[in-house]
């Protein structure tokens, strides 16, 4: 737990040249960037500027028309969900996917599916080694849930808790998979200013204990500037900007693009 | 008393051939949020393929077995020709879809093996069994029919709490977020489509054994409606109680309030009953509650 000096590594993740559209809309054009380990990047950029589509294109919901996506040196034109998420890319979505008649812990749990191995017939029969199985991935998930300190609400149907904690139970079950690359699609929307503390506070920690490489969406600047190590810029589905926040605050481009410019 | 017991158990024998056909649409509902309405046709689909295959001088055993793999064949062709391109889609959608599966398995299967009533004869005994003194009279062919869909449940109950049962859950409840935690969609479509064409076989053979293979049985799938609104969509004990209710309900109204109605609402007091359960529980018995927030 020791905050060791902050060491980027190298590149886990680079996009080269990708362009998407639908139809005749160009969602995103020619972008390319790269996420290093272990470090904390922030994609913004006004609305409809295509951050969530290029986080869909990361985990292979989209499959971009153009350009390649090289994760731990591996390329790959086009990716299918799952196999992002076997690969070690893990998400929480802009709208809260969770499973909603599912209690928390289980929710959870589903984010271990992938590391469980045990056989049909003694999983069913709850014997043996799957029973084994079993209660080590609930260890885990237990510790997940004191991390982010949601042991109150571990039995409660995720459908009928308020919005800030769902998204706290999104980004616990993201964790259960032990990602190397955790996509966080605007982690803090709609909270007030105390969830957002906590979240930040979370966020970091996990960057900083387990050493998870983050790829965030954010719209609170503020937030952006204090957590992330870079940030890229989007606009109107191209890259404007990407450096280190004091670099962005004072990029022209980038302040015309939030503010407007005059014509 | 005697009487009344032989009405009741009566009742509830039949009931559990509803539950049968109850239990392959429990399945996909729970499995992708979707009323599959060609639940029907796949018993019958199933059953037409069986009694073809017993016609050809194939074994019983063999009758099954390729039977079983038309069925998981057609989970396939489902999944790769339609289901796959509706992800995401609203149910109303996917609904729709299983509509016109619906039509098509059903039209296909006639057309192969024609559409006249065949006979199954598997072997299940049928001679009657009397019980107290002679004074209640079951047929032994309805107690098989309760041990094959007890069999039925229990391998159902445990094989949802696999891996496999897990992710099914998942996908029931959000197939973007099954994806992210790494599910794969497809597979598990298959997989359930196959395992409810399995439960259509099951149920395709017990009633064909019962009424003879024919087309009429796509309608009795509809008989299955009233039986999921009692036990609750997405509940597969529920399926089974809520077969033994309508079951049991129906042949008791029919004997102790029809004469009141000049008899005949055996046909219809199922569904007067699905009507009054909506009204009061509208999850069903062992459904779940519904949480909605705004």
């Amino acid at each position: 737990m020791a905050a060791s000096q902050k060491n980027i590594g190298d590149v886990l993740l680079k996009v080269d040249n990708i362009s998407l559209s639908f139809g005749g809309v160009k969602a995103l054009t020619d972008i390319s960037f790269e996420i290093r380990e272990h470090e904390i990047l922030a994609i913004i950029g006004p609305n409809g500027a295509g951050k969530s589509s290029m986080l869909n294109c990361i985990n292979g919901f989209y499959h971009p028309q153009q350009g390649t996506i090289t994760f731990r040196g591996e390329t790959r034109k086009q990716m299918r969900p799952h196999a992002a998420a076997s690969q070690g890319i893990a998400r929480t979505f802009q709208n809260i996917a969770l499973f909603k008649g599912m209690s928390t812990l289980d929710n959870i749990m589903t984010g271990r599916l992938l590391k469980m191995k045990c056989g049909l017939l003694s999983s069913a029969l709850y014997k043996g080694p799957a029973e084994k199985e079993q209660i080590e991935h609930r260890e885990f998930c237990e510790r997940i849930i004191d991390f982010l300190e949601i042991e109150a609400i571990r039995k409660v149907p995720v459908g009928r808790l308020p919005y800030g904690l769902q998204k706290r139970v999104e980004l616990g079950r993201a964790l259960a998979a032990e990602p190397s690359l955790l996509l966080l699609d605007e982690p803090m929307a709609g909270m007030n200013l105390e969830e957002k503390q906590d979240m930040c506070r979370f966020i970091l920690d996990v960057n900083d204990e387990f050493g998870t490489t983050i790829c965030l969406i954010e719209h609170d600047m503020g937030v952006v500037m204090d957590i992330s190590d870079r940030v890229v810029v989007l606009d109107y589905g191209r890259k404007i900007g990407d450096g280190p926040p004091e670099e962005i605050k004072n990029n022209q481009a980038v302040i015309d693009a939030y503010l407007g410019v005059q014509h | 008393m005697a009487f009344f017991l032989e009405v009741l158990i009566g009742g509830l024998m039949a009931g559990v051939m509803y539950s049968l056909v109850a239990l392959g649409f429990v399945l996909i509902f729970k499995a992708s949020g979707v009323f599959n309405f060609a639940q029907g046709a796949m018993v019958l689909f199933a059953g037409l393929f069986f009694v073809g295959f017993i016609g050809l001088g194939v074994p019983i055993w063999l009758s099954v077995i390729l039977t079983l793999v038309v069925m998981v064949l057609l989970a396939i062709a489902i999944e790769w020709l339609v289901l796959r391109h509706l992800v995401n889609q609203p149910d109303i959608i996917l609904f729709m879809a299983t509509i016109g599966v619906s039509f098509f398995i059903d039209g296909f299967g006639q057309s192969i093996w024609g559409s006249g009533v065949s006979q199954i004869d598997i072997g299940i005994p049928t001679d009657p069994i009397l019980l107290l003194d002679g004074e209640i009279l079951l047929q032994s062919f309805d107690l098989w029919a309760a041990v094959v869909a007890g069999a039925l449940l229990i391998a159902l109950v445990l094989f949802q709490k696999t891996r496999i049962g897990r992710a099914l859950r998942a996908v029931a409840d959000d197939h973007q977020a099954a994806q992210s935690v790494g599910i794969p969609l497809n597979v598990i479509w298959i997989i359930v489509w196959s395992i409810a064409g399995m439960v259509a076989l099951v149920a395709g053979v017990m009633w064909g054994s019962k009424l003879g293979m024919q087309p009429a049985i796509v309608g009795l799938a509809l008989k299955a409606l009233p039986v999921l609104i009692l036990g609750g969509f997405t509940s597969v004990p529920g399926a089974i109680v809520g077969g033994l209710i309508v079951g049991a309900g129906e042949k008791l109204a029919e004997v102790y309030i029809g004469p009141f109605f000049g008899g005949g609402i055996e046909n219809w007091f199922a569904y007067v009953l699905a009507l009054a359960f909506l009204l009061i529980r509208p999850q069903g018995l062992f459904g779940e509650r519904i949480i909605e927030r705004v």
